[in-house]
């Protein structure tokens, strides 16, 4: 039913299958070559030594999540210029403008946040002179 | 033997689908719908639709799904989610919806069947190469573009005002001294 | 490339072996390499007992793996733990998949080569994240977490950085861009790009200076911190294969691939991929670690503002 255009993909799903085999035949080799041993702390957490104290299941900085939500939206951005570079010759001047507007409005998102310090990792850093001129007008 | 790949595809899809309904983990359910999502990338490769199966692969598995896992690891809630999944799973939250589903269900796969012999050549696939994609964004379809970096603009402000750090008001109260250091 | 015959069954299999057996044996002499040559760099020997130059050590050094303990921790999440590490080895042994070698030699031609690659190195992420969180421990939490935040910074331009050079060839199959360099390397044209994806690239494979997720000064080992054995070779060896296949791609992209006068093709893809190589272990050598802050804000505020405006000059250049 498919005739023209999608290429020959076997070799690609052979290229595969050949890495999972090898992947495979590492994990399984080096479950059955490899020594046990049961030791008191063997169970532990490592944590170089100090006694492990609550679980790793931890909730962590919202900063990660900032990141993880601004690379969604700058990845969706990367994926239209992908579209203009690989059709730039086509799309001609109309795409070049569109596409100029289209980085520029990005642009400007982008400074926007760098302005309100999204992209200061742990928030904005001061200086000790602003951090001190901010105790100075609290304490008054 | 591509008919062979299509099934396959198809089935890998259908039952990492099913998995991610019935994990109780929420780790282990998005692996599960990062397999269904690649199978779904395979298909749209098959049926010559390449750039949408790139796409498939780098925005749904590469980056939203980066971005589910970051929340369900964020919201850590360990044994405490797993429950909660299990209450959910109680037939009587669910049976409501899924036979409504499974009413919608037969009606696709009715017409599917019954309809599939009049309009098959509707639904041959027919190939677009990924410059075509590009030629038709970058001209006919020149506003949705501009809307869509408008609406990408509105997500990255927004964004940022529901996940900022708490500022402002936080430092100008008497108490914050130390938040800077998070 | 329509016009080149059909490469038969068998020409096709033994690429696939190949290819996959020298990714895998290159990445394994390259713990050997890496080592020897940051003791060049460093005044000392390096590994030297093993073997003639010590090149056995990579043999030693793998049977040593093999008979190490399995170990998986009980308080672990043990399906996701034992996936994680395969996830790299698979996602950068796919890469090599797309990767033109020389003419004849590759595993397969795809149109979308450039972005098959992308879209295996952003399957790459969930290698740290899954292997910090599966793991159970504050240590591989936190690395894997930093890991995740930086590969996903950097992931961002890595893309926009390579537009300029398929907006110069005009397609996304790696081979096409090779045949489009004949006339020069893109190197000069798209010197801009060339760097940010260069940066992208180290810090994708989380080599040093772009190591922070590992930093065994605060982290003891980050993501890995409870892997052992085996499964942590996997990650080991995923890091030495992404080094190859970002080498290999800035080869094909920037520097002409498998082009140049006088050598056998693929005599010249192999020196520039070395060339590269040694120069990321070079970098290890000559560079200290950044901060993570600063290394995030260099991403944000530098490289991504960089590889736009090299886009849009690209464009405006190429348009005029």
């Amino acid at each position: 039913m498919v005739d023209v255009v999608v290429p020959e993909l076997w070799p690609l799903i052979a290229y595969f299958l050949a890495v999972l085999g090898l992947v495979v035949l590492m994990l399984t080799l080096s479950h059955f070559l490899g020594q046990r041993r049961r030791d008191r702390a063997t169970d532990e957490p490592y944590e170089s030594g100090i006694v492990s104290v609550g679980s790793a299941r931890l909730r962590f900085s919202i900063g990660f999540y900032l990141v993880a939500i601004l690379f969604v939206i700058f990845d969706l951005e990367a994926i239209y210029l992908f579209a203009w570079a690989i059709s730039f010759r086509e799309a001609g001047m109309l795409g070049f403008i569109e596409a100029s507007i289209f980085i520029g409005v990005l642009l400007v998102g982008l400074i926007y946040l760098w302005r309100l310090g999204a992209l200061d990792w742990g928030g904005k850093q001061k200086s000790l002179e602003q951090r001190e001129s901010v105790n100075a007008n609290n304490g008054k | 033997m591509e008919l062979f790949y299509f099934y396959l595809a198809g089935t890998v899809a259908i039952l990492a689908t099913a998995m991610v309904i019935t994990r109780l983990n929420a780790v282990h359910a998005l692996l599960y719908l990062i397999v269904s999502l690649l199978a779904v990338a395979c298909l749209f490769f098959q049926l010559g639709a390449p750039f949408a199966a790139a796409l498939e692969v780098i925005v749904y598995a590469g980056a939203i799904m980066v971005l589910m896992v970051f929340v369900i690891m964020m919201l850590n809630q360990g044994d405490a989610a797993v429950q909660q999944e299990s209450a959910w799973l109680n037939p009587k939250l669910w049976a409501g919806p899924g036979i409504l589903c499974g009413i919608l269900l037969l009606q696709l796969a009715l017409v599917v069947l019954l309809g599939g012999g009049g309009s098959s050549e509707g639904f041959a696939p027919k190939a677009v190469p990924t410059k075509e994609v590009g030629i038709a964004l970058f001209g006919p379809y020149l506003i949705a573009v501009e809307l869509a970096s408008m609406v990408l603009l509105a997500g990255l402000v927004g964004a940022f005002h529901l996940a900022r750090p708490a500022t402002r008001k936080h430092t100008d109260s008497a108490t914050g001294k130390e938040r800077n250091n998070g | 490339m329509e016009a080149v015959t059909e490469p038969s069954v068998l020409a096709t299999l033994l690429n696939i072996g190949g290819i996959l057996l020298a990714a895998v044996i290159f990445a394994a002499l390259l713990t050997w390499g890496e080592r020897r040559l940051l003791g060049f760099w460093q005044d000392r020997p390096g590994p030297n007992r093993v073997g003639p130059f010590g090149l056995l050590q990579v043999v030693a050094d793998m049977i040593k793996l093999f008979f190490k303990e399995d170990f998986v921790p009980k308080f672990a999440d043990i399906p996701v733990f034992i996936l994680a590490p395969t996830i790299v080895m698979i996602a950068m042994l796919m890469g090599f998949a797309v990767l033109p070698i020389a003419p004849g030699i590759g595993v397969i031609d795809l149109n979308i080569g450039l972005l098959f690659f992308l879209a295996m190195s952003s399957m790459a992420v969930y290698s740290v994240i899954l292997g910090g969180y599966a793991s159970n421990n504050k240590y591989a939490l936190l690395g894997g977490l930093r890991a995740a935040a930086q590969t996903v910074s950097y992931e961002v331009f890595m893309g926009i950085s390579l537009m300029g050079v398929v907006m110069m060839a005009g397609t996304f199959n790696l081979r096409e861009i090779v045949l489009a360099q004949e006339g020069g390397w893109y190197i000069v044209p798209q010197f801009f790009g060339f760097l940010v994806f260069l940066v992208a690239g180290i810090a994708e494979s989380h080599r040093l200076p772009f190591d922070l997720p590992e930093a065994e000064h605060e982290l003891t080992a980050g993501f890995h911190t409870e892997y052992s054995g085996m499964k942590f070779g996997m990650f080991f060896v995923g890091e030495y294969l992404s080094v190859i296949l970002i080498s290999g791609l800035i080869t094909t992209l920037f520097l002409g691939g498998w082009l140049g006068p006088w050598l056998p093709p693929l005599a010249w893809f192999l020196i520039k991929t070395f060339v590269l190589v040694v120069f990321f272990v070079l970098l290890r050598a000559a560079i200290p670690r950044p901060r993570y802050d600063q290394l995030m804000d260099f991403g944000w505020k530098v490289m991504l503002p960089v590889s736009l405006i090299n886009l849009l000059a690209t464009a405006a250049i190429l348009i005029s």
